[in-house]
């Protein structure tokens, strides 16, 4: 009886409070973050929104593992860095498991006004269906933008990370997951500031 | 064995005594039998009767002559016969027995051939002969021996064979240097006697074969009708050029694609009846007094759907500026490439199992045609120890769409599964993979330490400076060195010599920096990436 119930609560057109049902997740890799987000990863398809207190605290390897998962995929689709505020440094990729041939930068002119050509070719990559995961810097973005990068994302079926200065936790955002990322003793403590049907609160981790 | 197995071979030409029946079964590297033993016989046999070649041996020498010379007579010769094909560096050769008839016989033919050369040009010697070989001796000779080109371009009666029984006859007295082979074994066939082509008809050939070479004896076989001779059709390289004069001037980028779909449709029908794409396509608008303005499009793989060109030229047309209203347009493609079509997936990119990255040189087109061809590029690990060469861009060229890094990327075992596997499970995950073949990489679910020459995420690609007090380097308040120094030093081989300490700080916000110290003096302190 109760697994009946169960199995008709997989259903994805019924959506629990606290459970995603049949959400498709990348793994995060770290056993603590995944219990805290909904479905238990990053999702595949969608926008998150990672709010790093400086560049540099950990957001990067945060999200490392997952990247070193999808990008090793045999269907493994293309994984994009779109304006990456440095370079980025292929051994160290190398040497943490991503598949280089899988990636991709793209690096909009420097003379870009208001990141107007960054903002369309990660709306562009988003939509495309040829991506597993897009990484973007952008220099601002409106609510009104993150909902139409939102609904790219969903329609390629790729998981859009905008990565975003602190502050901008203030401003109302409709990403489906927002977390901020703080520098800890061992690592990084991040916070859950918005996750649709997951937990909220500080998660420590120690990161490589 | 070699000497026993040339000994083997039936060579009669001369005794006319048929090859012993129980010859044993041909072994890879035997030499080519004729088909018969009987050289008169084999010839009318293996001759297919349908087949009468004419030679153009231009007289220009081929130093003077440029590749597109002959591709240039080689398309107005097409007119005679669709059977031509090029020689270079200066001959022609025409398959034209199926064109006797439509052009009044071997003379018609002639006569427009020689025609055709003397309108470029390009005078030449003409011989006509059954086999290709045979009409190009006997069109060389003819230039060696002087012959008198006849004003109406007929050849002369020397350098004209129809019949297939006549052929060993009429070559019999030609110089052997007419077949162009090595002057070596021209120079080791003069020493025994040997300077026309029937005194080498007439030596035995296994001997032949075993002093002079079986590609030798392969061209005497071709020469006279023996063994086939296969030749390359030539085909013209084609290019498209349309242009379209409008009937009022245009200023908007929007309207001008509108007035180019034609051409583009006109353009993909083009390309499709070839069964080819294009790399590269220019688009020139013209204008009232400036001049005109050029788009060129270059593409990373063969494109023939006019919707996806229009798509890529409306991004590179609205980021042109018109310096005045256009007045006319014009598309010309750049050489066509054979364009391999692959078959649709029946999964959507995305899904379980969907295809991977089919789409990606499409996307990456569009990334390009709008940021430039530059914006867009790949990594690669270069194996050196610094830190700046450690790394290049990779170039995504026409062979690094999606498939081809498929088959290229290894398989990678896979180790800790997440989700608890294909049970009725709501969660489908994705396991996570452990680098390196099964050994453990940075471990990070158990948070080991990291493996000892850890590189950072991040590298600035020019070392910034570094402010410091009492030595000790500064960032937003001092740095704390974590960990021990990793000396990287030498690169005299490039030029490029560095000789440094690395070290790991902690700057006053919690950031990891991959901080160095110059050995040399001044012991400037400077910040070279950021672990991220």
């Amino acid at each position: 009886m109760s697994r009946d119930l169960s199995h008709l609560l997989e259903h994805p057109a019924i959506w629990r409070g606290r459970s995603a049902a049949r959400m498709r997740v990348f793994p995060t890799g770290f056993r603590a973050l995944d219990e805290g987000l909904p479905g238990g990863g990053w999702p595949r398809a969608g926008l998150i929104e990672i709010l790093p207190s400086c560049l540099g605290v950990g957001e990067l390897s945060l999200l490392l593992p997952a990247l070193a998962a999808a990008t090793q995929r045999p269907e493994a689709r293309w994984c994009v860095w779109m304006a990456p505020p440095l370079q980025p440094f292929a051994p160290a990729l190398a040497q943490c498991g991503v598949a280089l041939e899988r990636m991709l930068v793209v690096q909009p002119q420097r003379k870009d006004a208001e990141g107007k050509s960054a903002f369309w070719a990660f709306e562009q990559t988003l939509r495309s269906g040829a991506c597993d995961i897009v990484l973007a810097w952008l220099r601002s973005a409106l609510p009104r933008q993150i909902r139409r990068l939102h609904l790219a994302a969903e329609r390629g079926a790729t998981l859009g990370v905008l990565f975003r200065p602190r502050e901008a936790a203030r401003d109302s955002s409709p990403a489906a997951l927002r977390i901020a990322v703080e520098p800890a003793a061992r690592g990084a403590r991040v916070t859950l500031l918005k996750s649709r049907g997951g937990a909220r609160g500080s998660i420590e981790l120690s990161l490589r | 064995m070699r000497h026993r197995r040339t000994l083997e071979l039936p060579f009669q030409e001369s005794t006319g005594v048929p090859a012993p029946q129980q010859a044993p079964a041909p072994r890879p590297g035997d030499l080519p039998r004729p088909v018969s033993d009987r050289p008169g016989l084999a010839v009318a046999a293996t001759i297919a009767p349908a087949q009468l070649w004419l030679a153009v041996h231009l007289a220009a020498s081929p130093s003077q002559l440029a590749p597109q010379d002959l591709e240039r007579l080689g398309a107005r010769a097409q007119r005679l016969t669709p059977r031509v094909s090029l020689d270079p560096p200066d001959s022609l050769l025409l398959e034209v027995k199926g064109s006797l008839h439509l052009f009044g016989g071997v003379e018609g033919v002639s006569r427009e051939m020689a025609g055709e050369c003397l309108r470029l040009r390009m005078p030449g010697t003409l011989a006509v002969a059954p086999t290709p070989l045979a009409a190009l001796a006997l069109a060389r000779a003819g230039r060696r021996l002087g012959l008198p080109a006849s004003l109406t371009g007929v050849p002369a009666s020397q350098l004209l064979v129809t019949d297939p029984a006549q052929l060993v006859g009429k070559l019999s007295p030609l110089p052997l240097a007419t077949l162009r082979w090595p002057q070596d074994t021209l120079g080791r066939l003069a020493r025994i006697g040997v300077r026309t082509i029937g005194e080498a008809l007439r030596l035995p050939r296994a001997g032949f074969a075993w002093r002079f070479g079986t590609a030798q004896l392969q061209t005497l076989d071709r020469l006279v009708g023996r063994a086939s001779d296969l030749k390359d059709r030539f085909e013209v390289r084609a290019r498209f050029r349309r242009r379209r004069e409008l009937l009022y001037e245009l200023e908007s980028q929007a309207a001008l694609l509108t007035v180019l779909g034609p051409l583009l449709e006109e353009l993909g029908n083009f390309l499709e009846a070839r069964q080819c794409g294009v790399l590269a396509l220019e688009c020139r608008l013209w204008h009232r007094a400036v001049p005109p303005t050029c788009c060129v499009l270059r593409l990373a793989a063969p494109l023939a759907d006019p919707a996806q060109l229009a798509a890529l030229l409306g991004e590179r047309l609205s980021a042109l500026v018109l310096p005045e209203p256009v007045r006319a347009c014009e598309l010309r493609s750049g050489p066509l490439v054979a364009r391999v079509l692959d078959s649709g997936g029946l999964w959507q990119p995305g899904e379980r199992g969907g295809g991977a990255a089919a789409r990606a040189p499409e996307l990456i087109e569009r990334l390009r045609a709008r940021l430039g061809a530059e914006a867009v590029h790949g990594l690669q690990v270069v194996e050196d120890h610094r830190p700046e060469a450690a790394w290049e861009v990779r170039e995504l060229g026409a062979h690094s769409s999606g498939s081809q890094c498929a088959g290229a990327r290894r398989t990678v075992p896979l180790g800790v599964p997440g989700g608890g596997g294909a049970g009725p499970d709501a969660v489908e995950a994705v396991p996570l993979a452990v680098p390196g073949g099964g050994a453990p990489g940075p471990d990070i679910l158990s948070g080991r330490s990291p493996p000892e020459s850890a590189r950072p995420l991040w590298l600035l690609s020019v070392p910034r400076k570094l402010r410091e007090l009492h030595g000790r380097p500064r960032r937003r308040g001092e740095l704390r060195l974590v960990g021990e120094a990793e000396r990287i030093e030498t690169g005299w081989w490039d030029g490029r010599e560095i000789a440094r300490d690395y070290y790991t700080a902690v700057d006053a916000r919690g950031v990891r920096l991959w901080v160095f110290r110059e050995r040399e003096p001044p012991h400037r302190w400077f910040l070279h990436g950021v672990f991220g």
